[in-house]
């Protein structure tokens, strides 16, 4: 089956819109995961020349794209009332 | 006879008066041209506002921290209005980088074209604070 080759902006969308679904995580792990997770994978694929393996590629990101949105609508409904230490203003004590 | 000489005397007094009028005529002559140079100066300053104040000097600031640190530049290098995302090493995805951590900074959120179009310090800057005003308003 014939892959559909992702443009250039294409990419930059899909890497855009990883990272903001990313953000909406309230859980300070995931999101702080999500984040590297999407960087690291981008980065690591960035000299890819060969056109099925970036077709692959892009189609596993949107794929993981869609997992994204869907567990953070179910975490949101879940979310613990406290809140991860590093997720809070730091306060300087003595 | 009488009246002859009469006439002759009011010429010479009208010589006279024209005398001074024409020194007079002779410094505005000289003072037209500098009127006409400083006209042209205050036609141009109001475009020169209008450029240097479209981005706060604390935003530019903020905007070449969050550069410096995505890119991870030493401290003293030079990161300034003009500088360009590419001359400074960054990438595209580098570049997505970066404006969401202005997103996240400033609290504003970036169109997709507007993110596309931006390639120098001063062009974020510019962006922001559009967007501050806009969300402000």
């Amino acid at each position: 089956m014939a892959k559909v080759v992702p443009t250039r902006s294409e990419v930059l969308f899909l890497f855009r819109s990883l990272l903001r679904t990313a953000r909406q995580f309230s859980d300070y792990n995931i999101r702080e995961y999500s984040k590297r997770r999407t960087i690291d994978g981008f980065r690591q694929n960035r000299t890819l020349s060969d056109p099925d393996s970036i077709a692959s590629a892009f189609s596993h990101g949107k794929a993981q794209l869609e997992i994204a949105k869907r567990q953070a609508v179910v975490y949101s409904l879940y979310a613990p009332k406290v809140k991860s230490i590093m997720d809070l203003k730091p306060c300087n004590t003595v | 006879m009488a009246s002859v000489t009469g006439t002759s005397i009011s010429m010479a007094s009208f010589k006279a008066s024209l005398a001074p009028s024409s020194r007079i005529s002779n410094v505005k002559s000289v003072s037209f041209p500098i009127s006409g140079k400083s006209f042209t100066t205050l036609r141009m300053q109001p475009a020169r506002f209008r450029i240097s104040c479209a981005a706060k000097p604390e935003t530019v600031t903020k905007v070449c921290e969050i550069v410096k640190k995505q890119l991870a530049l030493p401290d003293d290098s030079a990161v300034t209005g003009e500088s360009k995302f590419a001359a400074l090493g960054a990438d595209s995805l580098d570049t997505v980088e970066i404006v969401m951590g202005l997103e996240e900074e400033f609290g504003i959120s970036v169109e997709e074209d507007s993110a596309q179009s931006i390639a120098t310090v001063q062009d974020a800057a510019d962006l922001i604070e559009n967007l501050i005003e806009k969300k402000g308003a």
